[in-house]
């Protein structure tokens, strides 16, 4: 297994095939999960380590929740009994970008697929330094179905540079946008709209 | 499907007719009730009256302090308080399943109104699969039993959580029930009842020492123990008799919440006393004569009315009583007609059919570590293969 660092798991796994999975956890917290951020999940008996974009939080209703909503000055104790105590899962999908193992980092799709009820953690800021520093993923979001690629494209450029030295994001954005020029030649317009988005400036 | 619907479709017809012509006869005998019950103080006479009638077995309402017909106001809500509620879940004894044993799951809550917290919530199973568990004599115990001992646990957990927190805001217990426990009637183990009633009503009394209020909450009540009164109250005093006791005449099929429908949101009905033998020879002479009241814990355009059983310790204590009125009627603000809390503690308590066979398998297990053949009867085998057919043509 590929070593990382303990983060804190923020979900267990719900269902999933080798293009990505979606987990459930409880209440989020302000940081994680994000729309846009990278996770991982262990797959082969842990000889390796699924990475995704998170790219759908879906947060499910109940008609106890419904019949609450109607309830005018709602005391916050009812408020954090429903988000705290009530195991009404929030759903997280994600977009499978890449494995990593012992032999390294690959932005390919899984060989297998993590399995029900695995830890689901965010990516460290080390973890998302690595594997964003080729662009290779860039190639299985373009190529999503379902997916606000462009969106999620921007989100995922922002939260790599992030990670990265201050001096040292600007260069990397460049050089992002240069690749999704390669990838989106045919199609000016939507790469134009997508730099914009991604505040790529070549 | 086994069940041939269009079999049945003539008789939904005549079902609706039926009911249509029993709800205009109940609302023509309706306003004939609700003026009787107006007119039940210019009865003289109607506490020898109930004297006389419970001589005979009656199980009416005795009307406490207050004016029968007389509806009272919603009291103010203390800022702070804490909301606690229990239910009980329970797995019944299966002779067909793998081993013989049974499972009583309490939930509770902790709901801290006026603080911004979240409720504390536990849910406890407990197994029972010892001799004296399963057997009273030489019978399986029955659901009654169950129940009943379910009930126990139900206020026991209540008085726990009631005396953990009682001295940081003024404290409401509520349980998804009434709150007297009533056995199988004719039951050949009257004496296995009546040690249970002893062994609540202890645990009633550590729940009165703790300070907190009590109620039991009854959601569409049928009961008609008032309109019993109203009808008393009508008898000319020969004609009280056993039998003319147990027909409503008129009033027949007619419920206490038809007759306090027109109480407005938020209004409670006047105090009343049970007078079920159960209640007059266990629970008054322990000090927990139980009383009760119908509320609507509706909102302006719909009614829903509850009965909310109490203590007399609750009934006589002013403090106690408003606390019991307006946090009922906060609790059920927010579901539209129920108490939060209790819809959470079933929530926590309930045992799903899933949840079941898990705990049947968890049996299986222990018994093979055991060397023991865990196994069904060939009638559950056969229920088994059956209910996992999934198309019958």
């Amino acid at each position: 297994m590929t070593e990382t660092s303990p983060s804190i798991p923020i979900g267990r796994l719900l269902r999933s095939s080798t293009s990505g999975f979606t987990f459930g956890c409880s209440v989020p917290e302000p940081e994680v999960p994000l729309f846009g951020s990278f996770v991982k999940a262990p797959a082969q008996h842990n000889q390796s380590e699924v990475i995704g974009l998170v790219y759908n939080i879906v947060i499910e209703d109940d008609p106890f929740v419904r019949q609450l909503i109607a309830t005018p000055d709602l005391q916050e104790a009812y408020i954090q009994d429903q988000r705290q105590n009530r195991k009404v899962p929030i759903e997280v999908s994600v977009l499978a970008v890449g494995y990593m193992n012992a032999r390294g980092l690959f932005h390919e799709l899984p060989p297998q697929p993590p399995l029900t009820l695995d830890h689901i953690h965010q990516c460290t800021a080390k973890e998302i330094t690595n594997f964003t520093e080729r662009f290779g993923y860039l190639q299985l979001v373009l190529n999503a179905s379902d997916v606000p690629i462009d969106e999620l494209l921007a989100s995922a450029l922002h939260q790599a540079a992030s990670v990265r030295q201050v001096e040292d994001r600007r260069y990397y954005l460049i050089q992002a946008g240069k690749a999704l020029a390669r990838h989106l030649s045919n199609e000016l317009p939507r790469l134009e709209a997508l730099l914009t988005r991604a505040q790529v400036t070549t | 499907m086994t069940l041939q619907l269009s079999k049945i479709s003539h008789e939904m017809e005549a079902l609706g007719i039926a009911l249509e012509h029993e709800t205009s006869r109940l609302e023509q005998a309706l306003p004939d009730a609700q003026e009787a019950l107006r007119r039940i103080g210019l009865v003289a006479d109607l506490e020898s009256r109930i004297q006389r009638a419970i001589g005979l077995h009656w199980a009416g309402a005795i009307p406490l302090h207050e004016p029968v017909s007389d509806t009272i106001d919603i009291p103010p809500h203390p800022s702070r308080a804490n909301i606690i509620a229990t239910d009980g879940s329970q797995i019944y004894p299966d002779r067909h399943g793998v081993a013989l044993y049974y499972l009583i799951n309490i939930g509770s809550i902790l709901f801290p109104h006026g603080i911004s917290q979240p409720p504390t919530c536990n849910s406890q199973p407990q197994v029972f699969f010892e001799t004296s568990d399963l057997y009273d004599g030489t019978n399986t115990v029955g659901s009654t039993t169950i129940d009943t001992r379910r009930s126990i646990a139900e206020v026991g957990e209540l008085a726990r959580l009631a005396a953990e927190v009682v001295d940081t805001a003024p404290t409401l217990a509520l349980i998804d029930n009434g709150l007297i426990l009533y056995g199988e009637p004719h039951s050949r183990n009257q004496h296995e009842h009546d040690a249970a009633v002893i062994d609540y009503l202890e645990r009633l009394d550590y729940l009165q020492s703790s300070g907190a209020a009590l109620a039991g909450i009854i959601d569409r009540p049928r009961s008609n123990q008032v309109l019993s009164l109203v009808h008393l109250s009508c008898l000319c005093p020969d004609e009280i008799t056993s039998e003319s006791l147990h027909y409503l005449d008129k009033f027949e099929r007619i419920s206490d919440a038809m007759l306090f429908s027109n109480l407005a949101p938020g209004e409670r009905s006047a105090l009343f006393m049970n007078a079920s033998s159960e209640n007059l020879h266990k629970y008054q002479p322990r000090g927990h004569k139980m009383c009760f009241f119908y509320v609507n814990a509706g909102q302006p355009g719909w009614t829903s009315l509850l009965r909310v059983e109490i203590p007399v310790w609750v009934a006589q204590d002013v403090d106690k009583l408003q606390l019991v009125h307006a946090g009922v009627l906060e609790q059920c603000r927010a579901t539209g007609g129920f108490p939060y809390v209790l819809m959470r503690a079933h929530e926590l308590a309930v045992v799903s059919t899933y949840e079941r066979r898990q705990v049947d398998n968890m049996v299986a297990q222990t018994m093979i570590k055991r060397g023991l053949s865990p196994m069904v009867s060939r009638k559950a085998q056969g229920k088994l293969w059956v209910s996992h057919v999934k198309n019958r043509w």
